[in-house]
């Protein structure tokens, strides 16, 4: 009897962890059948080299190599931006800052993940574009620049939180052995903390380079959406437009079955490659430091002969790096100045006594952090003072009238709401269910453990926007949902199943394996001790990355864009066939669509803003909480 | 042995049970989707999606129709004409709205479509309040668009670049714009392209050197709208020019429903097409019909 149950229980747990790889299956095959057409008519070189992106021309032309080019630009751009700002902070928590500033900035950063993408956008398309059009005196401020600072700023969070936890897990002994040679805190910080967490830090930059090419709401308002190669290819001033712009703003209108529209479906495969290869390198090297640290740390040699090469080629190939994006994005003259005081810099690095070189250090560090909680507070205080005065309680229980311009949110609000209940409900249960059977029946990797775990992976990097074109193929289209709740529900509840699966994993695994072989050698079945024993004191880190994840779908546009959202609907939904407001949407249309709704996109978007943050403020209150009371 | 057994059929059964579940979903909807009888005054409600040029006018005429008539519940979104003509099509919005005529491959894949001209627009070329030009050929418009005029000097304006603003290459505007002021050719390729008429409009209206085309509606004071000029005479664009057809940029605005148009969707349209309708569509800017 007690086999039966347990081998149920089994099962059904094998089948929710088997639901991540059916769905990514499930997309991928969506997204080829619908992008296959245009290869009937379209070559495969002629598609990706093809230097013209023009499919409603006179002669149409489906190139979207300039479109690609622009994508790896913004990236590029935006990681010059974020990662020496990002890792700077990151330094700067882990290992400067005094618990007091810590116990604020960390939290504060973190937040800045939660800001929905449509309110960067909305901030960007108002402030930013404008203001790059003053300063540089050019006749429009969209452009490169533009969306680069943009996704730079959103890829910030992701990068310093995770490199600020490779930091940490660097064993105390290296830095105490460190500084007992000699060493100052610098030197210690940067030849042997950073070094040995680069693994780390790597993977942080590829994670965030992934956020950064799936972003797609903030690149169509600040982009300007011309599909050129810039000219010459170091003008960042000059307008571009990425992989996912294209699929924001052409898949509204176009007729679908057209050759417009497979060609569409085309561009999200390639973006689609494009993110799975940087996404698959960052588990990668995950994988790699983690086999590495539970394997190698404890007797881990700095001068072994494997780093005798690796050191000198990794410094190499950045130095050359350098060289290359220096005279690429500066004109011959300043470029030839900035590598003279780049060299003169290295030579007298070792020559200026180790006090001072970290006084200059620890100064730049402080810049890092103070600049990255500028920009978040200029974020910040630019939407609340501009919303505050739009908010009252008609704007927050009325419909909106009159195109939104005026009248209120509430059914955005209360659509918001159900999208993400539908959402969670739909998700909680398959992510626990994966995360159990991936934490608590398998041991070690066995082939389908595997897979499971690369689609789960596969699954975390697809951009939002790609569950929107499959969650409109295949829900609204195939299955004849129509534009409803229920397709909403299904494509957000597909997009933050990764993450509630992750989290849950991870919080299972902090409970020590001592505690499960107790109740097992009591004689309980394994599901009692999963359930009795493992789960609750692991429910705190569910419930955060449950939190998260509610976050993360109530901010989200991209996937709702074509699947749910209404842009007006004045009763409540009553069936999950209906359609709704939504928050995120509601702004984007209020921001792009309706003339002389200054007031309301301000306030919708501080509601907006509000909600996320609260949301994730309880999660992150949650985590803090738990973290400090259980201690095993 | 017995339970290994049972753990290969308990995932398939339960895969099965899901899809069940999904399909009867569909089941369901087809049949909800069906509009109920007329004469009940029992809720009942209309989606309406497509074109964002459309939505100001179906949006207005939702809200005077709702406060009227407390049954009828009229959902209305945007999404573009391609995406109204899809989904009306295929049954899953009651009303499609376009900016556009039906394309051949359109006509062909929903034969049983029915078309209904709400309004008439006119496309107005707006720019940057900045600039003291004040009319334009249709010849120079076409001449800036395809790139042979870059700078606002050689249209007697001051020496500036002028920043050229489009629609994305789906948008029926663009195609209308295509068609009439391009004669086809292609654009030059830094247009910056916008999703929508009130993106367009914001950023010439923030950019000094801006160039842009709008519907009729979106013209308000933060832009200039330009006189065309045809064979010198100077052609404002308006409501009256466009009615009495001097203006030479100007279109047909479509609803369309699967099959004639019956219950709420008869109404709504009818009320649409009724003075105190036309009168909304005059107040957001278009012209009547």
């Amino acid at each position: 009897m007690h086999n039966w149950n347990e081998s149920l229980i089994r099962g059904l747990w094998f089948f929710t962890a088997s639901f991540a790889v059916l769905s990514v299956f499930f997309i991928i095959f969506f997204l080829l059948k619908d992008a296959v057409p245009l290869f009937q008519t379209v070559s495969v070189q002629d598609f990706i080299f093809g230097n013209t992106w023009n499919p409603t021309g006179a002669t149409p032309s489906y190139g979207v190599f300039p479109l690609i080019v622009d994508t790896l630009l913004v990236t590029l751009g935006a990681m010059v931006i974020a990662v020496p700002l990002g890792l700077g902070s990151a330094v700067y928590l882990s290992e400067l800052a005094p618990s007091k500033v810590k116990a604020v900035a960390k939290p504060a950063i973190e937040l800045l993940a939660g800001i929905p993408s449509v309110v960067y956008g909305f901030f960007g398309l108002i402030v930013l574009t404008d203001w790059l059009r003053v300063a540089f005196d050019v006749p429009s401020g969209e452009s490169w620049l533009a969306g680069s600072i943009l996704l730079g700023v959103m890829a910030l969070p992701t990068i310093i939180s995770v490199s600020e936890d490779a930091l940490n897990m660097v064993p105390q002994m290296f830095r105490e052995g460190s500084l007992a040679l000699g060493s100052t805190h610098w030197q210690t910080i940067s030849r042997v903390l950073i070094p040995s967490a680069l693994s780390g830090i790597t993977a942080a930059v590829i994670l965030g380079m992934g956020r950064v090419i799936g972003e797609t709401m903030a690149v169509i308002m600040v982009c300007g959406n011309a599909a050129i190669i810039p000219e010459p290819i170091t003008n960042v001033l000059s307008p571009v437009r990425t992989l996912t712009g294209t699929l924001g703003i052409e898949m509204g209108e176009v007729a679908v079955g057209s050759l417009h529209y497979s060609a569409l479906f085309a561009v999200a495969v390639v973006l689609l490659v494009i993110t799975l290869i940087v996404n698959l390198s960052a588990v990668w090297i995950l994988k790699h430091i983690r086999s590495k640290q539970s394997a190698e740390v404890p007797k881990r040699h700095f001068i072994s002969p494997n780093n005798e090469w690796f050191w000198p080629a990794v410094r190499a190939v950045l130095a050359v790096l350098i060289v290359l994006a220096v005279f690429f994005l500066f004109p011959p003259l300043p470029a030839a100045v900035l590598m003279v005081f780049l060299a003169a810099l290295i030579y007298a690095k070792d020559r200026i006594s180790p006090n001072i070189s970290q006084k200059i250090a620890f100064v730049l560090l402080r810049g890092a952090i103070a600049v990255v909680l500028c920009v978040l507070g200029i974020i910040l205080l630019y939407i609340i003072v501009n919303g505050l005065p739009a908010l009252s309680w008609e704007f927050l229980t009325q419909p909106p009238r009159d195109l939104g311009r005026a009248g209120g949110i509430f059914p955005a609000i209360v659509g918001t709401l159900y999208l993400v209940a539908g959402a969670i409900s739909f998700a909680l249960p398959i992510g626990i269910g994966a995360a159990i059977y991936l934490s608590e029946y398998t041991r070690g990797s066995s082939r389908i453990t595997g897979i499971i775990r690369t689609g789960i992976d596969l699954l975390n990097g697809m951009p939002s926007i790609v569950f929107g074109l499959f969650g409109f193929a295949f829900l609204v289209i195939f299955l004849n949902f129509g534009v409803s709740l229920l397709a909403g529900m299904i494509t957000l509840g597909l997009m933050v199943l990764p993450t509630i699966i992750r989290t849950t994993e991870e919080s299972l695994k902090s409970v020590p394996t001592s505690v499960r072989e107790g109740s097992l050698a009591l004689g309980s079945t394994k599901w009692q001790t999963i359930r009795r024993v493992v789960l609750p004191p692991a429910l705190p880190g569910i419930l955060t990355g449950t939190i998260l994840s509610i976050g993360r779908a109530a901010g989200e546009t991209a996937p709702i864009l074509f699947t749910a959202a209404v842009f007006s609907k004045r009763f409540l939904p009553t069936s999950v066939y209906e359609p709704v407001m939504a928050l995120p949407y509601h702004l984007f249309i209020l921001a792009t669509n309706v003339p002389g709704a200054t007031k309301n996109q301000y306030g919708t978007a501080l509601v907006l803003l509000i909600l996320v943050v609260a949301i994730y403020a309880v999660a992150i209150w949650i985590r803090n909480r738990y973290q400090k009371n259980v201690r095993w | 042995m017995q339970s290994r057994k049972l753990r290969f059929l308990i995932a398939p059964v339960l895969a099965l049970l899901v899809l069940a579940t999904l399909f009867t979903g569909c089941v369901n909807n087809s049949g909800e989707t069906t509009p109920a009888p007329t004469t009940a005054p029992a809720a009942q409600s209309i989606s309406v999606t497509g074109s964002t040029t459309v939505l100001p006018i179906a949006e207005k005429a939702a809200e005077s129709y709702m406060d009227a008539n407390s049954y009828a519940d009229i959902q209305v979104s945007g999404g573009g004409s391609g995406a109204g003509v899809q989904s009306v099509g295929e049954g899953t919005a009651d009303i499609g709205m376009a900016s556009r005529d039906l394309k051949d491959s359109e006509k062909e894949k929903y034969p049983d479509l029915v078309q209904y001209v709400v309004a008439r627009d006119g496309i107005s070329v707006i720019v940057n309040p900045a600039i003291p030009v004040t009319s334009i050929t249709l010849e120079q418009i076409k001449a800036i668009y395809t790139g042979e005029i870059t700078n606002w000097k050689e249209l007697g304006g001051p020496d500036m670049e002028i920043v050229v603003i489009g629609r994305d290459s789906s948008s029926g505007t663009r195609e209308f714009f295509s068609e009439r002021v391009m004669e086809n050719t292609d654009y030059v390729r830094t247009q910056l392209e916008k999703n929508s008429n009130g993106a367009v409009q914001q950023t010439v209206a923030q950019t000094p050197g801006a160039i842009g085309y709008v519907g009729l509606g979106y013209i308000d004071s933060s832009v200039k709208a330009l006189k065309i000029d045809v064979d010198g005479t100077l052609i404002e664009p308006s409501i009256a020019t466009v009615t009495s057809g001097d203006y030479p940029i100007s279109r047909m605005l479509n609803m369309f429903t699967k099959g004639e148009a019956s219950g709420l969707s008869k109404d709504y349209i009818d009320y649409i097409l009724s003075p105190e309708g036309q009168k909304i569509v005059e107040e957001e800017g278009f012209v009547s019909v």
